[in-house]
């Protein structure tokens, strides 16, 4: 509870310090894919490597409810959400019959499949030139025509998203969820049909990706191509073992370093991922349960001292 | 109870279990004895839906339930431990417990829900941990418990799903003198509330313990009675010793 009251108290700060309000709501939507695919692999154990299909589809749903029916915004958000759940219960059903890392693959190749369906439909996603002129519709008949209002509108329904994941970790789905990392078998055969759990896990996921999508497509007014692509996909999963998968606050905290350093960095050198891939190694070596867990790292030494 | 009708299971050529007929009554702590590979895990498998058979039918409280998976029979009230512990290793023990009594309710699917602050789970968790000895560990992560800790709490996890039949295989396998005989003074016990199905190794233990005895050897059952009549029986001392009597 304290450190979601911090996390709230800086979300809320960030654009009065640093006035970068589009890179600041880009951290939030990206963050939140972070922390959705999170929900798969932290607590299920699942490595999904295809979370950009759940984006990407959120984001185009959103986007053509938009254009073709001047739909509210909140409606948008709720066609996203609806679009990126559906897409991953479709998906999970078949990638969960994969073991392990074949599983992984399934993953990958529907990501693949949904790019190129992307990019061939250019009717509905405007094709490699993305989709564009988006409106941004008013919200309880406040303009969210300026950066930093939609900053704010993209943060109450991030922290809205993120507190939902932290209520679901506590709650006894979540706790099913570890018992399905932890031991799937035993899992079984004390009474839980494991399939539906994890049917639902990526639902859920891809309900909070496509939300994720959605707000995208409405902070640039435009969904490019790259939104549904595999180095989407790639960089949710490097940012979120950047920042730890052992709390929702790791992913979130990689997503702000992952966003932050791709930015400043490629302004200085347009080789910066290589820089990446340094810190990302020397993460992934050293600090096994990412930069979230560097503090507790400290602390105990302490208490051993 | 249980009750198995030419219950057979083949691999390939071999004959894991071969035509078996058991009757578990109620009430009875009936243990299966016979040496290595004499298929009482397979027969295991095949009683808790682990595995299928390849012809025979098995019954469960009246009604036939040998096509139901594990998950099924979970629910009609069979409980099994396995012989390799088999636990979820970096939850809490009272998690791991918990878990097992959250599949009796209709909770699993709350996600708004809190878990920890559920008064009635808390309560039958703690009961189970109890019934174990488990309690004051309550809170540390299963995978940091001695060996003998850990089939003690592979038990309370079984006995969280409210189960009427247990199925316990090889408990005290792997374990100290001691700790063998802690979990066995358990499983006593428990006898009083459970039927109980056992596989056990251990012959001066199941003798002081087991009210119906079933030995197996090759897949078939050459003997069963009581534990008397078990002792007496040239069969199964010739599966023993090895020798035809």
């Amino acid at each position: 509870m304290r450190r979601f009251a911090v996390l709230v108290a800086l979300v809320a700060l960030a654009p009065f310090v640093v006035r970068y309000p589009t890179l600041e709501t880009q951290i939030l939507t990206f963050g939140l894919l972070a922390v959705a695919f999170n929900v798969l692999l932290g607590e299920m154990g699942f490595l999904s490597f295809g979370q950009a299909t759940f984006n990407g589809v959120g984001a185009y749903a959103a986007a053509r409810v938009l254009i073709d029916l001047h739909a509210p915004l909140l409606l948008a958000l709720g066609a996203g959400i609806a679009a990126g759940a559906l897409v991953a219960a479709a998906i999970g059903a078949l990638a969960i019959t994969g073991r392990g890392v074949y599983g992984v693959m399934l993953t990958f190749a529907f990501n693949e499949m949904a790019y190129y369906l992307a990019f061939q439909w250019r009717d509905v996603t405007g094709g490699d030139n993305g989709l564009r002129g988006i409106p941004r519709p008013d919200v309880f008949g406040i303009s969210l025509d300026d950066a930093t209002r939609y900053y704010f509108f993209t943060a109450i329904v991030v922290l809205l998203a993120f507190a939902f994941v932290l209520r679901l970790i506590d709650s006894p789905f979540g706790a099913v969820l570890r018992a399905i990392r932890e031991n799937e078998e035993r899992a079984r055969a004390i009474g839980f049909r494991v399939r539906r759990f994890k049917i639902a896990a990526f639902a859920i996921s891809g309900g909070l990706s496509g939300l994720a999508g959605a707000l995208y497509a409405g902070l640039f007014r435009f969904v490019p191509l790259q939104s549904i692509d595999l180095d989407t996909s790639t960089n949710i999963v490097v940012a979120t073992l950047l920042g730890g998968t052992g709390s929702p606050y790791g992913p979130l905290l990689g997503a702000a370093v992952f966003t932050i350093l791709s930015n400043a960095l490629s302004h200085v050198w347009s080789h910066w991922p290589l820089l990446f891939g340094v810190v990302f190694c020397i993460v992934v070596l050293f600090f096994r349960g990412g930069l979230w867990s560097i503090p507790g790292l400290w602390n105990r030494r302490a208490s051993h001292a | 109870m249980l009750r198995t009708h030419s219950l057979t299971k083949r691999f390939g050529a071999h004959v894991a279990v071969d035509a078996v007929d058991i009757e578990v009554r109620d009430g009875t702590l009936h243990a299966i004895i016979g040496p290595n590979g004499a298929g009482k895990t397979t027969l295991f498998n095949l009683l808790s839906g682990e595995q299928r058979p390849t012809s025979g039918t098995i019954e469960f409280l009246g009604q036939e339930v040998t096509r139901l998976d594990v998950t099924a029979r979970s629910h009609r009230g069979m409980g099994r431990s396995y012989q390799r512990t088999n636990v979820f290793p970096k939850l809490t023990v009272f998690e791991n417990v918990r878990l097992a009594a959250q599949s009796r309710t209709r909770l699993s699917f709350a996600l708004f829900a809190s878990a920890s602050a559920n008064g009635a789970l808390a309560e039958r968790t703690a009961r189970a941990l109890e019934d174990v000895g488990l309690l004051a560990h309550a809170a540390q992560p299963a995978h940091e418990l001695a060996g003998g800790d850990q089939r003690l709490l592979e038990l309370a996890i079984t006995l969280a799903t409210d189960p009427v039949l247990l199925l316990l295989d090889e408990p005290s396998q792997g374990l100290s003198p001691e700790d063998a005989r802690r979990l066995i003074d358990r499983i006593a016990a428990l006898a009083a509330r459970y039927t109980i199905v056992l596989i056990e190794h251990n012959m001066p233990l199941v003798m002081g313990l087991a009210g119906e005895i079933t030995v197996m050897n090759f897949g078939r059952v050459i003997a069963h009675g009581t534990p008397a009549a078990i002792r007496a029986d040239a069969n199964v001392r010739s599966a023993y010793l090895g020798t035809r009597g």
